[in-house]
């Protein structure tokens, strides 16, 4: 956007939240026109450029996103809203330009209720900073997803993310009490003051997981949990996975309450736990955890390990579980991580127990089969387990992708296309923790069905105009 | 070494929580994940090294914050250095930095003049530009507390920089000047220790030395923190002192990241200075923030003011009355802004001096 145009919206914008708030600088427009998307990242590193946002903007509250929303919609032009830049799906891109909306400047802490064991903070604040202020009062906010270090909460919230543990504690979603959302209009609203009623439908969910599509969460009230007296971890090794994903099935449906269930398939075994813990090992890993009160936790370690030791696995001990656990999220930093010039991507999907393992291996035999000349690697883990069923953290690899990056992009496509197809065909979600945003956008329909309509018609109505991140979620 | 910190920190978001720039301005573009996307994607033509991309380049802090988060050990800060160097050379760099560097290259100071040491002892306490020129007062007191204990030091590098600034700026090869000078006059004194008033200084000579510029610290001279060999005199009881009494908050100097094994000595002389354990920042320790006290007060002083502001609103938030801290350039820095903040900055070293017993 250049000219008049230009000139008229910053104006505007800056009468909002200061010249100080708002860039148009085309370092920074560069630095902000990727997030954490493979496609974009390999994008720019084989040199092409990128949909820059038209403006950056940084609103310091509620009342100003409000005002940013309304120039917005007056002008036609896209609203982006962005918190750490962390996500893996694209959700954050401006593939239409407009307007960046960062909210880092709304960090602040609220309220922290040391009875209801609550927190209320502004939805650009960092989350490990966030969970740096609770732990000086021996608080947590349970949700630990490996992005804490960069995400923030409205980050946290908006694609429906999970930590790694939830196994006990919950998805985000279900720790959050309360939210306070501008609407693409402008409207602030604030969500009834808990989830749990019957005072008429559930409507805030909509905002969770529509990644900036129906509003802007600026406000979030979390349930928080005391630091546990203790952690009690071990790893054990299984020779079959599908007795392991039966022992992960037992333990919950039994109630054992872990906070941590980590299972890496075979391939994982041999590779990423090999390369950031050190272990040789073959077979299927298992990170198992207990917390809480120290009596409690061993009793229901203890039961846990009947069911383990039954279904044949080998107790490896404490050590590898802990060290596991020191190290869980050093997966995360390159060169350990995956990482260009590999093309790579998380086909996480979630279904319940009785279709788990047939999709894990429908999606394994299509990928590894449809790609075979590119010698794919699938590699996976079962990390979020539910009473219902699982989570499962596929990942595909692959080494040498073509050089052209309009190749490159069109093979990612194809595998993912190839993914997703097995995953639908075979009763999973799409995904289960890392939102739709670009990426999965084109199967929202399919992933719906019947359903999609519906969706459609409440983001035509609260926001006929189509500002708010085009392009994502479906929409 | 550079070019794999920029391939490498381009994309990872992982040190995000304990930056201090982007932590202050908000700004993806001033991250250490955004700094080094700039120097990538200058580097595969997507961007040209302008105004608007050096501003970012300058903006990194040059405080370890980064690295000392980082579980592989990137060297991002070295990297920018490196790079900031090639941007210098080529006449780009900010006209404040050339600057600053016309004064480094005139007078071996960025603040003042050097003066060069006369005399010899065993031991050496090493003065430095800031202490030299910014912050007189802590060397009279920490030579006083020596004193106390028995030490008989030379002062040296007084007024001297280190290399560090040099180096941080991007002129490497000035730094190598400071540097070898600085080693120098140490062996000129002829002392085998050489105690340094800051971690800053600890940083360089053991750190920045070997990494950026290939100079080693002579293995037969002895690096020794003053907070912590006061702490471990304090100790066995050799350093003896009147009972402070102050409410104090503690401002871990800028780089105290760098030298982790000081946390606990130097709040130690906190306990002794304060009667009590000092007020705590909650940027302390570990994730301890910068002030202003960096390069950053030369190339973006906007973002070295907003440092300063931030630690001295975090003091506030404690409700003490006073910062104390041990790092010359750290205390200039917060006195500036301090009256805003109805804080009162006190030297550690200065007020432990004022308790000697005999």
């Amino acid at each position: 956007m250049e000219g008049l145009q230009a000139a008229m919206i910053r104006s505007e914008l800056e009468e909002v939240v200061g010249a100080g708030h708002i860039s148009t600088d085309a370092t920074e427009r560069l630095v902000y026109s990727t997030d954490w998307f493979w496609l974009p990242q390999m994008w720019l590193d084989r040199g092409e450029a990128l949909r820059k946002p038209d403006f950056i903007v940084r609103p310091g509250s509620a009342e100003e996103v409000s005002a940013v929303l309304q120039i917005a919609n007056t002008y036609r032009i896209p609203v982006v809203p962005w918190g750490g830049g962390s996500g893996s799906q694209g959700g954050a891109l401006s593939i239409c330009g407009g307007i960046i909306l960062d909210t880092k400047r709304m960090n602040r802490i609220i309220e922290i209720d040391e009875r209801s064991l609550t927190v209320t903070a502004q939805a650009g604040i960092n989350g490990t900073q966030l969970e740096w202020a609770l732990n000086e009062k021996g608080l947590t906010l349970p949700h630990y997803p490996a992005s804490a270090n960069c995400a923030t909460l409205g980050g946290y919230l908006s694609p429906r993310g999970t930590g790694t543990i939830s196994t006990k504690y919950g998805k985000a979603e279900d720790l959050v009490l309360r939210m306070q959302v501008v609407l693409p209009d402008g409207h602030i609203l604030r969500t009834p003051v808990v989830p749990q009623h019957a005072a008429g439908p559930d409507f805030f969910r909509i905002f969770l997981g529509a990644e900036g599509t129906l509003g802007v969460i600026t406000e979030a009230t979390m349930q928080l949990d005391y630091l546990p007296a203790v952690r009690l971890l071990r790893a054990v090794l299984f020779d079959d996975l599908g007795a392991a994903i039966e022992a992960g099935r037992l333990i919950m449906t039994r109630r054992l309450d872990p906070f941590v269930i980590r299972l890496y398939d075979p391939r994982s075994t041999a590779s990423r736990i090999r390369k950031i813990l050190g272990y040789e090992l073959e077979g299927a890993y298992m990170v198992i955890g207990f917390d809480g009160d120290a009596d409690l936790a061993a009793l229901q370690e203890q039961k846990a390990m009947e069911i383990i030791d039954r279904l044949g696995a080998r107790d490896l001990g404490r050590g590898p579980g802990e060290s596991w656990w020191n190290h869980r999220y050093d997966f995360y930093y390159p060169p350990q991580s995956l990482k260009l010039p590999w093309m790579y991507g998380t086909t996480e999907t979630v279904t319940t127990y009785d279709k788990i393992e047939k999709l894990y291996y429908a999606e394994k035999r299509a990928v590894e089969e449809g790609f075979k000349d590119w010698d794919i690697d699938f590699i996976g883990h079962f990390s979020h387990w539910f009473h219902w069923g699982v989570m499962v953290y596929t990942r595909f690899i692959i080494r040498n992708p073509p050089e052209d990056a309009q190749a490159a992009a069109r093979l990612h496509n194809r595998v993912w296309n190839t993914a997703m197809t097995a995953v639908i065909k075979h009763g999973g979600m799409i995904n289960e923790h890392h939102g739709v945003g670009l990426k999965l956008s084109r199967f929202m329909r399919r992933q719906y069905g019947d359903a999609w309509p519906l969706l459609e018609r409440i983001k035509q109505a609260l926001d006929p105009s189509g500002i708010m991140n085009p392009g994502k979620v479906g929409f | 070494m550079s070019a794999s910190a920029i391939d490498n920190c381009r994309y990872c978001l992982m040190c995000r929580h304990a930056a201090p720039v982007g932590h202050v301005m908000h700004d993806e573009a001033v991250t250490p994940h955004g700094i080094a996307l700039v120097a990538a994607s200058v580097q595969r033509g997507l961007l040209e090294w302008n105004t608007s991309s050096i501003s970012a380049l300058y903006a990194e802090p040059d405080s370890g914050n980064c690295r000392a988060h980082c579980i592989t050990d990137q060297r991002l800060p070295a990297a920018v250095a490196a790079i900031r160097a090639t941007v210098c050379a080529k006449g780009l760099a900010p006209s404040a930095v050339y600057k600053v560097h016309e004064r480094l290259v005139r007078n071996g100071s960025a603040f003042g003049e050097r003066v060069f040491a006369s005399g010899g002892a065993e031991a050496a306490l090493f003065v430095g530009d800031e202490a030299h020129n910014l912050w007189p007062d802590c060397v009279a007191s920490a030579r006083q507390l020596l004193r106390a204990i028995g030490t008989d030091v030379v002062p040296v590098g007084m007024g001297a920089s280190t290399g560090y600034m040099a180096c941080s700026l991007g002129f490497p090869d000035t730094a190598r000047d400071h540097a070898r000078a600085c080693i120098e006059e140490v062996r000129i004194t002829g002392a085998r220790m050489v105690l340094v008033l800051a971690p800053v200084d600890l940083f360089t000579f053991r750190q920045l030395y070997p990494e950026r510029l290939g100079i080693t610290w002579p293995s037969e001279i002895a690096l020794v923190d003053l907070a912590s060999f006061l702490a471990a005199r304090l100790a066995e009881g050799v350093l003896r002192l009147h009972d402070g009494q102050s409410d104090a908050a503690y401002v871990d100097p800028t780089h105290a990241v760098r030298a982790q094994e000081r946390f606990a000595p130097v709040r130690a002389l906190c306990v002794a200075a304060l009667g009590r354990p000092p007020r705590e920042l909650f940027w302390r320790k570990e994730r301890a923030h910068p002030v202003g006290s960096t390069a950053l007060q030369f190339s973006r002083p906007g973002i070295a003011e907003a440092l300063t502001r931030a630690r001295l609103k975090d003091a506030q938030a404690t409700g003490a009355s006073s910062v104390l801290c041990e790092d010359p350039g750290t205390l200039y820095q917060l006195e500036r802004y301090a009256p805003d903040y109805d804080l009162k900055v006190a030297g550690l070293y200065e007020t432990l001096a004022t308790l000697t017993r005999a």
